[in-house]
């Protein structure tokens, strides 16, 4: 078993519309967090390349891209899951990223966000800036709630 | 839709948890209820934008800590915005068993726990900024050296 | 940088050997919908926050220390919830009682104005739900309950 944060919320918008916010507007809504950097000279601009395989890449002021993940799952409107990992993990390390879109009522989504694996963050790493699981997963689920709310502004 | 929730706690003795949880927390009595006989049958105090309900063991599944050992199947936390440190020291004056003093960890929490005097355990917490990579890691001591 | 919402003074947190299973069955019975899990890996949670309107509960376990869920305290507990709704509390006690919550008693208008169900969850927490019918004075409520009143 892995550790898992979950977040979600509804945003006012239908599915289609919700997953297309997501995944061609992240550059809008993404907010840097300095406890989750994913690289030295971040923030970029975050931008998917569409489609199962494609990568989330973060593109710096210097024009250096640098690759935070692939997708592993492209299911548009209701599923998305892709990589996630950080320049500071140790090499052998991915964390998993699922987000899911469900229809609720009319005109809303309800958008979840299921980050697995960040607990594996060795003890030593400069990614876990010295945390206990606890500290580091409720860091990781409050960032997470933030990007969400701002997704929503965003997408609605 | 909105929809409100209050937490009922057990008392053996109710109407001395009212006095002390206004004495030790600063709660304030909106509303109760007695019986003819003296009884609480209901009663409101309110903290902040919240309250709470104090009333007696009203069943055999109802009940104190005092009556079960000690033991808590739901514990309140209160949320506040300043001086968590007075706070406890007033707590502490009115007789609240600490079972964690306030402490700020490095990553940024202020919070201490107390048991009232039938052993409800209270949490409370003061509402901190969200601390940065550099303030956590300056605080927790750990020399971060560059990026792998 | 912060992320952090502004929180209500006063929040309930609910103890269960688990956790998972509980907040599962919450969203069923009650229609809570959960908005954060922080899920230890090895069957813990940590913490969680489970909406209904604009209110939320956490819901935590297994217990530790003096922590305890109803279901190993031979069914009784410390504390019980109240849920305060605006409308919609017959049908809300017809899809708790499809989820499996166990009513104790079915949905009655009270004589200070609200009408009430209780009940219990999977591992014993009570729960009751109200939903104001009118609003009375404070003379009313005391003719209508035979209590006195202090406001």
């Amino acid at each position: 078993m892995t550790s898992k944060v979950y977040v979600a919320l509804r945003v006012k918008a239908a599915p289609e519309r919700a997953f297309a916010a997501f995944v061609q507007e992240i550059g809008a809504w993404w907010r840097p967090n300095g406890l989750f950097q994913t690289t030295p000279r971040a923030p970029g601009v975050l931008a998917f390349e569409l489609g199962e395989g494609g990568r989330l890449t973060e593109t710096l002021e210097s024009g250096k891209v640098f690759e935070i993940g692939r997708i592993s799952a492209w299911e548009p409107p209701s599923r998305l899951v892709f990589s996630w990992r950080q320049a500071n993990f140790p090499p052998d390390l991915h964390t998993e990223v699922e987000v899911r879109f469900e229809a609720v009522g009319e005109g809303e989504t309800r958008v979840s966000v299921e980050h697995r694996g960040f607990d594996q963050v060795p003890a030593g790493s400069a990614a876990r800036h010295g945390f206990p699981d606890e500290a580091l997963l409720m860091r990781l689920a409050e960032w997470w709630r933030g990007l969400l709310t701002s997704y929503r502004d965003t997408s609605a | 839709m909105t929809a409100g929730f209050r937490s009922a706690l057990f008392y053996q003795d109710p109407k001395a948890a009212l006095a002390w949880l206004e004495k030790a927390f600063g709660f304030e009595l909106t509303m109760l209820l007695e019986d003819a006989e003296g009884n609480v049958a209901h009663s409101q105090m309110s903290f902040g934008n919240g309250y709470v309900m104090i009333g007696q063991e009203w069943s055999a599944d109802h009940k104190s800590p005092k009556s079960v050992g000690g033991k808590n199947t739901q514990t309140v936390n209160i949320q506040i915005e300043t001086d968590i440190d007075a706070h406890f020291e007033r707590a502490k004056a009115a007789g609240a068993v600490i079972v964690a003093a306030p402490e700020t960890q490095f990553y940024g929490d202020r919070t201490y726990r107390c048991s009232d005097p039938e052993g409800h355990i209270w949490t409370v917490s003061q509402t901190v900024q969200a601390v940065s990579r550099e303030e956590a890691e300056a605080a927790s001591g750990l020399k971060i050296t560059g990026w792998l | 940088m912060s992320d952090r919402e502004k929180l209500p003074t006063i929040g309930a947190l609910l103890w269960y050997q688990d956790p998972r299973a509980a907040i599962a069955w919450l969203e069923a019975a009650f229609g809570f919908e959960t908005r954060l899990v922080v899920d230890d890996g090895q069957g813990g949670v940590i913490h969680s926050e489970l909406g209904l309107g604009d209110g939320y509960i956490m819901v935590v376990g297994p217990p530790s220390g003096q922590a305890a869920s109803p279901a190993t305290l031979g069914g009784r507990s410390t504390q019980s919830v109240h849920v305060q709704l605006e409308s919609g509390l017959d049908s809300r006690c017809e899809q708790a009682r499809a989820a499996g919550a166990a009513i104790e008693r079915e949905p009655a208008d009270q004589p200070y104005g609200d009408r009430v169900f209780t009940c219990r969850d999977l591992e014993g927490h009570p729960w009751s739900f109200g939903q104001t019918l009118l609003a009375l004075s404070v003379a009313e409520m005391e003719a209508a309950t035979g209590h006195k009143i202090e406001t």
